[in-house]
């Protein structure tokens, strides 16, 4: 399995489209809207880096996404 | 596949508050039980001979239960998709589990030998459940010393005012305390209890062959290993006092098999959420939610008046009493709930230093709930969760900047977050 988080910028306004539109997403694990440097952090879950491409590709058209980018988890210590 | 994406913490406390209010459910079933056996037996065998039948069926019922909910239907088991999504199927217990399980039941078996022992001297169930709320401070003390997170002054005021409730809710139904009651639930039940928790919760979070491990198969087996030291126990005393309560307890498990059926298989539902609730929760704050169960004792206790000789409040006093305690114990609950501040950190190290030190640093501050190693703009992910901002800045930000490895770090609060479950 592979683990990312993909970290999002908004465009002013279109917050409530992109969480509802993002809430439908397959490999998602965990949705979070945050406050600073982003507006919406999404841990992703696939089986191998086609399916994460396939779903930040999905992110990116989605209407009113301003920037993605995009972290791959080498190691994960959790409790 | 069945896929519902809800908010962490309100699958936290659906389940926490769920499992309360089936071990309402049982505790009745259970009063119903003793009262059945008191009659058939002598009083002072009665939570021997409950405690025992109520394994050997358990376990019975349970496995079942489990074989049930291995079935396979569109590619992931019944179990797996209704109740534990991580449940696939009944198995063996894996050798980095068996510590776990037998200090487990080892606490099951106590707190139970305990509870049987109460609910004999003790027929109106309602005055008996409150008590096991004061368990949550012995939690809050042992995950101080045992825990990677330490309660914060909110956690001790909300234990604190929950036990309160606890208690007032408790003198209210009989109007008296019980001072041998009060002695077993003290130093016998909560420390058992406390022991069944605390391991039942570094079960949930093992992970075996990598995957989380599941609440159906930790209870059944949970069960089986409880199972063995009640028998040792029984034996034991059968040998030292010479009496016969382990063939007694066969008996009684064949008399009343269908009663301790249908109360092991509903107590299955009750442990099962409360294992996948202890997975997420700290095992003080699930233990608080599930002081609720002594609001849903109230009703319970009225079904029962019913069919058995239970003395109900005669004054307005005491239901003031009472309802007062409630209240305390949902205030408590809700100034948990709405005190908890997550974040993610994301953090930069600087040029030739190693990141799987680093993370090491990272994860051994306290809060910080998972950090990951990570390719792109950042090294490090961390997500940290406290019960204030100023906890934050005091545990999180200050021990960031004394990293030497630390280049530059972002916080990043999470306002709102859903989990896929």
């Amino acid at each position: 399995m592979i683990k990312a988080y993909i970290l999002i910028r908004a465009r002013v306004g279109k917050l409530e489209n992109i969480l509802k539109e993002a809430r439908k997403l397959k490999n998602v694990e965990s949705l979070a809207v945050v406050a600073g440097d982003y507006d919406i952090i999404i841990k992703a879950k696939v089986k191998e880096l086609e399916d994460l491409m396939s779903l930040t590709d999905e992110i990116q058209m989605i209407d009113g996404i301003k920037q993605t980018t995009t972290q791959v988890v080498e190691k994960e210590i959790t409790v | 596949m069945i896929s519902i994406q809800i908010r962490k913490k309100h699958l936290f406390y659906v389940l926490a508050v769920s499992s309360s209010l089936i071990a309402a459910v049982v505790t009745g079933i259970d009063s119903w039980i003793t009262h059945l056996l008191v009659e058939t037996y002598s009083f002072e065998k009665v939570p021997w001979l409950f405690g025992f039948s109520a394994f050997l069926v358990g376990t019975v019922v349970t496995l079942l239960l489990c074989l049930l909910f291995s079935i396979p239907f569109k590619g992931r088991s019944i179990g797996g998709r209704l109740i534990d999504p991580s449940f696939n199927h009944l198995r063996l217990v894996q050798r980095e589990e068996l510590k776990y399980h037998l200090l487990a039941g080892l606490g099951n078996a106590v707190t139970t030998v305990g509870y049987f022992y109460l609910l004999s001297v003790m027929v109106d169930p309602s005055a008996v459940l409150p008590f096991y709320q004061v368990v949550i401070l012995y939690l809050l003390m042992v995950e101080v010393v045992a825990e990677k997170n330490s309660p914060t002054l909110v956690e001790v005021q909300s234990s604190v005012i929950v036990t309160f409730g606890a208690i007032l809710g408790s003198i209210s139904l009989s109007g008296n305390i019980d001072l041998t009651a009060m002695a077993v639930i003290f130093l016998v039940v909560n420390p058992g209890w406390v022991i069944l928790s605390i391991y039942q919760r570094r079960l949930k979070l093992l992970k075996i062959k990598d995957k989380p491990n599941d609440s159906l198969n930790i209870r059944f087996w949970n069960l089986v290993f409880t199972f063995i030291f009640i028998t040792v126990f029984i034996l034991v005393f059968d040998q030292v006092r010479g009496t016969s309560y382990f063939m007694e307890s066969l008996d009684a498990s064949r008399r009343f098999f269908w009663w301790i059926a249908l109360s092991m298989s509903v107590t299955f539902f009750s442990y099962v959420f409360y294992i996948r609730a202890l997975g997420i929760g700290k095992a003080s704050i699930t233990q608080a939610v599930k002081a609720t169960t002594i609001i849903f004792a109230v009703p319970v206790t009225f079904v029962l008046t019913l069919f058995m000789p239970i003395s109900m409040p005669s004054t307005p006093v005491l239901w003031l009493i009472k309802g007062m305690g409630m209240i305390l114990v949902v205030l408590g609950i809700v100034s948990f709930a709405v005190t908890q501040v997550k974040a993610y950190v994301f953090i930069r190290a600087q040029p030739g230093v190693k990141v799987s030190s680093l993370l090491e640093e990272v994860w051994n501050i306290r809060g910080v709930d998972s950090v990951s190693a990570v390719s792109g703009k950042y090294d490090l992910v961390a997500k940290v969760r406290i019960r204030t901002l100023l906890k934050g800045y005091e545990r999180i930000i200050r021990k960031l900047e004394t990293i030497p490895g630390i280049k530059e770090f972002r916080w990043n609060s999470i306002l709102k977050e859903w989990e896929n479950v």
